[in-house]
């Protein structure tokens, strides 16, 4: 460009050939933007005249196309200035549209990475000024690229990056401390956007004071029985089974009768209903459901015989006597040495909702289903005729060694080689699927904490989708739609470290590899795959 | 100079290669033409990286002379944001620059110096008088084309007086702003710093990466481009070489070369994966495998022909399904 003027007077010389004259810049103002479309190509060259013109006419297009020059307003140029020691280009001009997608802002000016400003100046929206003379596309692919400083990219990563940018992604170099460590996502940490909405809904179901003054309004009229299910039951006996209802009920379980006045003596005990004791009846009746078999031995409670009135909600009945302490069970009936003191009831019954329970449709056709496949422990005459847990622990003993030794053939289990399930030791098809599998399928992510990755290998953008450029802010973007990793064809094939560990840093983003192959590139991704099975689990 | 790699240093018009022999590797005399300024076929190779490109219409136009087809990497100037037409540069695989560069048609652009010591003033300046000149021509040419519009307009209509009053006033205070003139972005370098760097541009030295691989490579693109085939990379077929019976601007290619070692065992299950991948792209596989390699031992100069001659000779052997049920 320093010879414009003299290129227009002598013939030109050689090297300066693809200088534009004034006036030809001028005239570039009106030239077509279309590209010319490829014809047909043919098989075999027939040294026809008619093929001759044709491949004439194709290399004169192609050299036209191809020979062309970047001509454009000046007034429409954003101008820059290359700072090789930092390795950064710094707009001079107010940035263009591309701000949005593209540089960053520092000691109060407008930057770009070299990458960035090579693409544009491809573009034709930006000019790259060093020793106040511009820079040529040439000088830009020599003086903003390079393969040995870190600062700047490789032929290779410019190629991938120059390929997504004209396609209208939004490629940014890769930062591995912007992802999120594995620690981070099994905590769940909230984003920014949503982290108010999180923190309400902790407080409602953490702050007992909250729970408290819940209890003074009127309680929700129906809860579903799943939500019942969720709270432990209060009391120190969550034995498995209960082995002899007939011969006295444990006695701490009916809580019902007890008085509604004497709040202070069972504060403590009551704390454990506060979790979840809103609707008294509908929650100790899922408790029961839950908790692995203990609860349906007993007897049933008191409850729907005297609902008791609710401070200031229920319209006052009938004061009643206040109920005694529960006396100790009998120490025989506890499950080891279990030490059970009196048991004051009064605190539990204020907690309880005694209003009369509403079930609808759904819930009561649920309710059908679960008690179809329960199976009541009072049932087994066995267990019924047992006097004590001693007793019930001795039969549970006798069946199962029954079920497990009893039927086995010699031939099957004596040998050295024995099948891998037993017969009832399955509770799904699922599960024996499990158990007979030799080898255990592995995810792509399993074990890949302590894999290094090795050094050539490198995640190198965040690649986001052309469409959500609109929505791009460059201060919070977002979920990448992929990572990609810049390989060449001469170079290995990634093997399964280079796999696992690139995914493993890249978190819940695929990885996608670029394989670069003299300007054409290939995208190749890797994939968990889970294989499906045949039964449902 | 590292080791089992090969310098080829092009200094005025001579040429010297080192050789540097190590195990593995092979170490080839690569037969550089005499080179001089007055060569006008003569194009510059710079390199990016260890990736050769051109830069220049004439280079390129040039290279396509002579059978080097490369592959064009940067944005096209007219619609830069799409990928199915691109422009300059043209990436050159190591086979075409290094047949150029033994049939003397290129040589290898000095990579400059990062900060090199040097008085840029006098290129400032004549960089600033382009400019002034480039927008007092433009402003000439603007006006030019006002002046005509509003005459065409004159010849059409009747209102001739006013028409001539805006004709005088655009004489008299037309200005183009200098934001309004068009610049020229350049592909290639500029002109100017080419003639300061005559020297050094001459003398460069470019190393040629050469394992047992890239040696099959070269000695079979060579032949084939003997042949008179257009080559292209096949990386996305699988492939070294897509083979073209003419320009693949206008021909599809028939062939997927690809280059085997004679002495290598290849299983045969590559070769159907081959095979099978050809046929469906309507294509031919060929295995292409160079003579064996020359002994050392053979002295005498007739033998040495022969067995160069040999040595030359590519094996082609193409796959085809029998057609057998």
């Amino acid at each position: 460009m320093a010879d414009e003027e003299t290129s227009t007077e002598q013939p030109k010389l050689q090297f300066c050939s693809e200088l534009l004259s004034p006036s030809e810049q001028f005239e570039a103002r009106s030239r077509s933007h279309k590209i010319p479309v490829r014809g047909q190509k043919h098989f075999l060259p027939t040294g026809s005249e008619r093929q001759r013109e044709r491949l004439e006419q194709s290399l004169q297009e192609h050299w036209t196309l191809v020979g062309e020059e970047r001509v454009e307003r000046l007034g429409s140029l954003v101008r820059a200035l290359w700072i090789p020691g930092e390795d950064v280009v710094e707009l001079q001009t107010p940035a263009g549209k591309f701000w949005q997608t593209m540089g960053y802002a520092a000691h109060g000016k407008q930057r770009l990475l070299p990458e960035e400003a090579l693409y544009l100046m491809e573009c034709g929206n930006l000019q790259v000024f060093h020793h106040d003379l511009p820079l040529s596309i040439e000088e830009g692919y020599e003086r903003l690229l390079s393969s040995g400083r870190p600062g700047l990219l490789s032929l290779h990563q410019y190629q991938v990056f120059g390929h997504l940018k004209r396609l209208g992604y939004v490629v940014n170099r890769f930062d591995p401390s912007t992802v999120q460590s594995r620690y981070e996502r099994q905590l769940n940490l909230p984003q920014s956007r949503d982290r108010h909405g999180h923190h309400l809904k902790r407080k409602r179901s953490q702050s007992p004071a909250h729970r408290h003054a819940g209890d003074q309004t009127p309680p929700p009229p129906e809860k579903p029985a799943e939500e019942g299910a969720e709270p432990t039951p209060p009391s120190p006996p969550a034995s498995p089974v209960c082995p002899d209802p007939p011969l006295s009920p444990p006695q701490e379980r009916s809580p019902a009768r007890g008085p509604p006045q004497d709040q202070s003596a069972g504060a403590g005990a009551g704390q454990g209903l506060v979790g979840g004791g809103r609707d008294g009846r509908t929650r100790l009746a899922g408790a029961g459901a839950g908790a692995e078999g203990g609860p349906e031995c007993l007897p049933p409670l008191g409850l729907q015989e005297d609902p008791l009135p609710r401070p200031g909600l229920v319209p006052p009945r009938p004061p009643r006597p206040p109920h005694p302490p529960l006396p100790p069970p009998d120490p025989r009936l506890l499950p080891g040495a279990l030490e059970v003191g009196e048991c004051n009831v009064a605190p539990w019954l204020r907690q309880l909702s005694l209003r009369d329970e509403r079930l609808s449709r759904r819930e009561r056709d649920r309710q059908r289903q679960r008690s179809r496949y329960h199976r009541d422990v009072n049932d087994d005459r066995d267990v019924r005729r047992c006097r004590n847990w001693a007793e019930y622990l001795e039969l549970r003993e006798r069946r199962w060694s029954r079920r497990n030794h009893g039927d086995k053939p010699a031939n099957l289990w004596n040998g050295s080689v024995t099948p891998l399930s037993q017969p009832g030791h399955a509770s799904s098809h699922g599960d024996l699927l499990n158990q007979i599998g030799v080898i255990q399928s592995s995810r792509l992510l399993d074990d890949a904490v302590s894999l290094t990755i090795p050094s050539q290998w490198k995640i190198s953008f965040d690649v986001y989708q052309p469409d959500t450029v609109a929505d791009y802010k460059k201060s919070n973007p977002g979920k990448p739609y992929t990572r990609m990793c810049v390989c060449s064809f001469e170079g290995p094939v990634p093997d399964l470290q280079v796999v696992k560990s690139l995914s493993f840093q890249s978190g819940d983003v695929p990885v996608t590899f670029a394989a670069v192959d003299r300007g054409d590139i290939s995208f190749y991704c890797f994939k968990d795959i889970q294989l499906p099975v045949d039964v449902c689990h | 100079m590292s080791e089992g790699v090969t310098h080829i240093h092009l200094t005025d018009g001579s040429e010297s290669v080192d050789k540097v022999d190590d195990g593995d590797c092979v170490t080839s005399t690569v037969d550089v033409a005499c080179i001089s300024d007055e060569n006008p076929l003569l194009a510059g190779i710079s390199m990016c990286g260890s990736t050769p490109l051109l830069w220049r219409v004439a280079d390129l136009k040039m290279a396509r002379q002579a059978g080097v087809i490369g592959s064009l990497v940067g944005s096209l100037s007219r619609q830069p944001r799409q990928n199915t037409r691109l422009g300059r540069p043209l990436e050159l695989l190591d086979e075409e620059a290094r047949l150029l560069a033994e049939d003397g048609k290129v040589m290898v652009l000095p990579t400059r110096d990062e900060e090199k010591e040097e008085d840029y003033s006098e290129r400032v300046e004549h960089y600033r008088q382009d400019l002034e000149q480039c927008h007092k021509v433009q402003s000439a040419l603007a006006l030019q084309d006002k002046k005509g519009a509003l005459q065409r307009v004159m010849t059409d209509t009747k209102n001739e007086g006013s028409v001539r009053d805006r004709l005088e006033a655009l004489d008299r205070d037309f200005s183009l702003p200098v934001s309004a003139i068009t610049v020229q972005l350049c592909t290639a370098r500029a002109g100017l710093s080419y003639h300061s760097d005559e020297k050094d541009f001459l003398s460069a030295s470019w190393p040629v990466q050469q394992d047992e691989q890239a040696q099959t490579r070269f000695l079979v693109y060579r032949d084939l481009r003997r042949r008179g085939f257009c080559l292209t990379s096949a990386g996305k077929f699988g492939g070294d070489y897509l083979v073209y019976p003419g320009d693949p601007l206008c021909f599809h290619a028939h062939f997927i070369a690809l280059c085997v070692a004679m002495n290598t065992t290849t299983p045969i299950c590559d070769i159907l994966a081959m095979a099978r991948l050809g046929s469906n792209v309507k294509k031919t596989v060929v295995l292409c495998s160079p003579g064996v390699t020359r002994e050392k031992l053979n002295k005498e100069e007739e033998e040495e022909r022969e067995v160069k001659e040999r040595e030359d000779e590519v094996v082609y052997t193409s796959l085809q399904w029998s057609g057998m049920v």
